[in-house]
């Protein structure tokens, strides 16, 4: 993130954000001419045993929070120094006023910094003291055999009597010090304590991150409305353009400030089911507007481990404003799902294609792997890697071209993934009967030589595929379940995987069984084959290798432009390519057009209602019983921190 | 050797020691920078609208912190409790009181104060007639050199009016804002070390704190009397920089008593 040139940039110091690169120096604090440690006791101040007849060395810290010695000895007895301290006690019912009623502001005469009523006061707060910290004034009484105090009740006592025995400020004024910062022990609260450290953690710390983002977008809208004022003179036009942007920030904000939930949404149609959720076409009531809206169940997340991924996804969406990546709107949540608020894109997605047309012309690849190319060099771009670009998560827009989509695997690229699950997958073992070893050795004799039928059944299981927990692992590198480690260039891996499958009609290490592909995929070496039947140019077999091999030798390890430059992509103009015509445009008859989506093939009963469905079952009617200490759902804290609110929404 | 009439913190009959929030080394920030471009309103946003957000911003922050001092453990205890905080006090000098049904002060732990201020700045804020929501209501500023239908004066005119706010709105963000100053306060005076320090959460609690007292006075929300506990802290943060010159809360700051915080913290 370039942050160079503006104004607002952030400083979270803690544990792996990925901002802090710039930080560090907030506060730069040059070297001290005059030199003085944070807890002095510097040469020259021996004032520092002046009260309580405390004479341990200077350096030596204090054991309590309090030490005895007082620098406002005088000061409080001075009228000069005093009057601030009694204020509110000198007219209770004025400054201290409850809110309830509205009252709370009215000032009491004379309580404002004015010297002069100091002693007027000085006497006005006996009623106080008693309370922890209730009376600042105990310690600082003048007999060396007052001893230190202690939080309660003795104050009160000492208080009184300090006053009635002041002392005369003779002595030089001991120095004002810091109380001593005790050993950090988190361990003395309870878990409740710590869950509520990690929310407030959080969201203080998203809090600036999203409000410096939209400060910032506000003042770049400010600027477009700016230049739009100047370049009219009609004085209608003007207030207009005022008018209407005015208008829209304001919207914003007071979306900002409302919550949003399922009902402000129609349901049109499922266009999409997986494991751990489904997409929807929605519009919403208030304006009509056209959505797809992913929602995500709670308690799937949790199981499956998926919180981290779904928490990426939340992020690399926010963040992204790039035309390669589908625009998230918005997310909320309730006590059963999230939702992910996200633009619809009409023309469906790659793996609709390909099981329509099984292969695509050299051309038509070209133009779409190009276009990923450009997609997933912005992904990268924002820090992040795709792990799991797939046809499924390439999805074409009305125009035709490619976005990108379904980031739960993305990690920003210093988190270190957790491998066990694809460790254990790959160690597991095989769901197909006994003897399967043989069948391994079949099938890839069988799939090499193209047997179509098999071909087949595996197209027809794709979708089913696709919806399943594991997702298809086909296009996945092969570093990412070896332990090895991975970086940006395991998603060049799958683009190749992705190209093959255009130009030949199937991934090229599609098994039955997803672990025979895992093995595949580790075997690359002995498994990639291309087909004898099927004619593939030079160029493009040729990439197709650049990019399934190993990652020291993959294209594109060096960036993006490693790709580009290669010869299959001879004049294409990768800067205008989304401005060009795609070769293929959906054709839609309404906004609510779906389509491009297999509709039929999804059950279109949705997951709020299955869920409804489960618990009449079982007996708890009407859905949720809050428990006692849930405060809101947002709060719980594994989905902390989820809430995003884009402004593009209904206000650009 | 200095006399106490010459320290420009003498004022402020701190205890001594100081609390440790007022040690420069304690009042650093999650976030670094000029962060008034949070707090000022928008030029085409209008008066009410702005207002609004800040309240419903600053009270999601301020309630962050005290969830953890408020809700409870397994064993039904908080950490803010009538023990701990028998009064709602913000150091020895201030404790606030709560006016009863028959506009009595009276004075509460600091448990039930909070309990209070929650339930009453909610019902404000989740009030409809109070804060609307309808999207079709909103209004945008006026700009005497563009747009045409300005500000009137007198008692039809007020903040937020045009954006369908009440007359009493700007009062009640008012009250909100002291409101939630207190329990800053009684965060800072009572709970800075217990628990915020000790669960790493200080340098969350100065910047969300140092946002609202930017926002506070930019908006003219709190009066600079008003601030009086967390005088030295917004000195101390004028000096080091986390105000900016330009910010009202600079310059309701004594910068000389800042400084010399800085200078007893050695960062002078």
């Amino acid at each position: 993130m370039d942050n160079s040139g503006n104004r607002l940039y952030l400083n979270f110091g803690a544990n792996g954000d990925r901002l802090q690169a710039n930080d560090r120096t907030a506060y730069p604090t040059t070297p001290s001419t005059f030199p003085q440690p944070v807890f002095p006791g510097a040469p020259g101040q021996s004032q520092t045993t002046a009260g309580g007849g405390q004479s341990a060395p200077q350096q030596q810290p204090y054991t309590s929070g309090y030490a005895p010695q007082g620098y406002f000895m005088q000061a409080q007895y001075a009228a000069p120094q005093y009057q601030t301290s009694v204020q509110d006690y000198g007219a209770p019912a004025g400054q201290n006023q409850p809110a309830a009623y509205g009252q709370a502001r009215s000032n009491t005469p004379g309580t404002s910094n004015d010297p002069n009523t100091g002693l007027a006061h000085q006497f006005s707060h006996q009623n106080l003291g008693g309370a922890a910290r209730g009376a600042p004034y105990a310690p600082r009484g003048p007999s060396p055999s007052q001893r230190p105090r202690t939080a309660g009740a003795p104050a009160q006592q000492s208080s009184y009597s300090s006053y009635l025995n002041p002392p005369v400020p003779t002595q030089p004024a001991p120095r004002l010090e810091f109380q001593q910062a005790p050993e950090r022990n988190p361990d003395k609260y309870g878990p409740n304590a710590h869950n509520n450290q990690k929310k407030c953690s959080q969201l203080a710390a998203d809090f600036f991150k999203d409000s410096v983002k939209r400060a910032r977008e506000r003042n770049q809208r400010q600027s477009e409305m700016e230049q739009k004022l100047s370049e009219t003179t009609d004085p209608r036009r003007r207030e207009s353009i005022w008018s209407t942007g005015g208008r829209k920030e304001g919207s914003y904000l007071r979306f900002l400030r409302t919550k949003d939930k399922p009902e402000n949404y129609n349901t049109i149609k499922i266009i999409g089911k997986g494991a751990f959720g489904e997409v929807k076409l929605v519009q919403k009531r208030a304006d009509n507007k056209v959505y797809a809206m992913k929602s995500l169940v709670k308690t799937e997340m949790f199981k499956k481990d998926q919180l981290a991924h779904v928490r990426a996804e939340r992020d690399i969406l926010a963040e992204s404003d790039s035309p390669w990546v589908v625009k998230l709107y918005t997310t909320f949540q309730d006590s059963n799902f999230l939702y992910m608020l996200m633009e619809f894109l009409p023309g469906g997605d790659l793996m609709t294609m390909l099981i329509k047309y099984e292969i695509f012309s050299e051309d038509i690849t070209r133009f779409y792997i190009a276009e990923i190319v450009l997609a997933i060099e912005a992904v990268h771009q924002l820090g992040f890697i795709h792990r799991d670009i797939k046809p499924d998560n390439i999805l074409l827009d009305r125009g035709g071209h490619v976005k990108l989509t379904d980031f739960g695997l993305s990690t920003g690229f210093h988190k270190l993934h957790d491998n066990n699950y694809y460790q254990q997958l790959l160690k597991g073992k095989s769901s197909r009967p006994r003897g399967d070893r043989n069948s391994i050795a079949i099938d890839q004799i069988n799939l090499t030589v193209s047997n179509r039928g098999v071909i087949n059944d595996w197209r027809r299981s794709r979708r089913l595929m696709a919806y399943s927990t594991v997702g298809t692992p086909d296009y996945i590198a092969p570093e990412i379940f070896t332990q090895n480690g991975y970086t940006f260039d395991c998603d060049w891996w799958s683009l190749g995987t992705i190209m093959f499958e255009c130009l030949i009609g199937w991934p090229p290490f599609c098994a039955e069984d997803s672990h025979d592909t895992y093995r595949k995929i580790v075997n690359w070496r002995q498994s990639l084959y291309f087909p004898d039947d099927i004619p593939l140019g030079a160029e493009a077999e040729n990439l197709i290798r650049s990019l399934i091999c190993n990652t020291e030798n993959r294209l594109g390890r060096g960036g993006a432009h490693e790709i580009k430059s290669h010869s299959f992509f001879r004049g294409v103009e990768f800067d205008s390519l989304r401005r060009i015509r795609a070769p293929f445009e959906p054709r839609l008859t309404s906004a609510i057009d779906t389509t491009y989506f297999p509709t039929d093939e999804i059950d279109q009963t949705d997951n709020a209602t299955l869920l409804r469905a489960a618990q009449q079952a079982r007996g708890t009617p009407g859905g949720q019983v809050p428990t006692a200490q849930e405060e809101s759902p947002e709060m719980s804290l594994p989905f902390i921190g989820y809430t995003f609110k884009r402004f593009d929404n209904n206000f650009r | 050797m200095m006399s106490s009439s010459d320290d420009p913190l003498s004022a402020y009959n701190l205890p001594n020691p100081a609390p440790l929030w007022l040690n420069p080394a304690y009042a650093k920030h999650i976030v670094k920078g000029n962060f008034m471009t949070l707090s000022a309103r928008p030029k085409t946003v209008e008066q009410g609208e702005w207002i609004a957000h800040q309240v419903v911003e600053h009270y999601r922050n301020l309630w962050n912190f005290v969830r953890v001092i408020y809700e409870k453990e397994e064993n039904g205890l908080t950490i803010c409790n009538p023990t701990t905080c028998p009064r709602m006090s913000a150091g020895g000098n201030h404790s606030y009181t709560w006016l009863n049904s028959r506009f009595e002060p009276i004075e509460l732990p600091a448990y039930e104060y909070i309990t209070l201020m929650q339930r009453w700045i909610s019902g404000k804020v989740n009030d409809e007639k109070i804060f609307p929501t309808d999207p079709s209501g909103v209004s945008f500023a006026h700009n005497p050199q563009i747009t045409t239908n300005g500000l009137l004066t007198g008692p039809d005119e007020w903040v937020g009016k045009r954006s369908g706010f009440p007359k009493e709105f700007l009062g009640i963000c008012q009250t909100i804002f002291l409101q939630m100053f207190r329990v800053y306060a009684h965060l800072y005076w009572a709970h800075f070390v217990e628990p915020f320090y000790h669960l790493n959460l200080q340098n969350h609690l100065n910047s969300c704190f140092s946002h609202f007292v930017l926002t506070a006075t930019a908006l003219d929300l709190l009066k600079p009397q008003e601030l009086e506990p967390m005088q030295p802290l917004i000195d101390l943060w004028a000096a080091n920089g986390t105000f900016p010159p330009e910010s009202k809360a600079y310059e309701y700051a004594n910068l000389k008593a800042g400084q010399r915080l800085l200078q007893l913290g050695g960062m002078a």
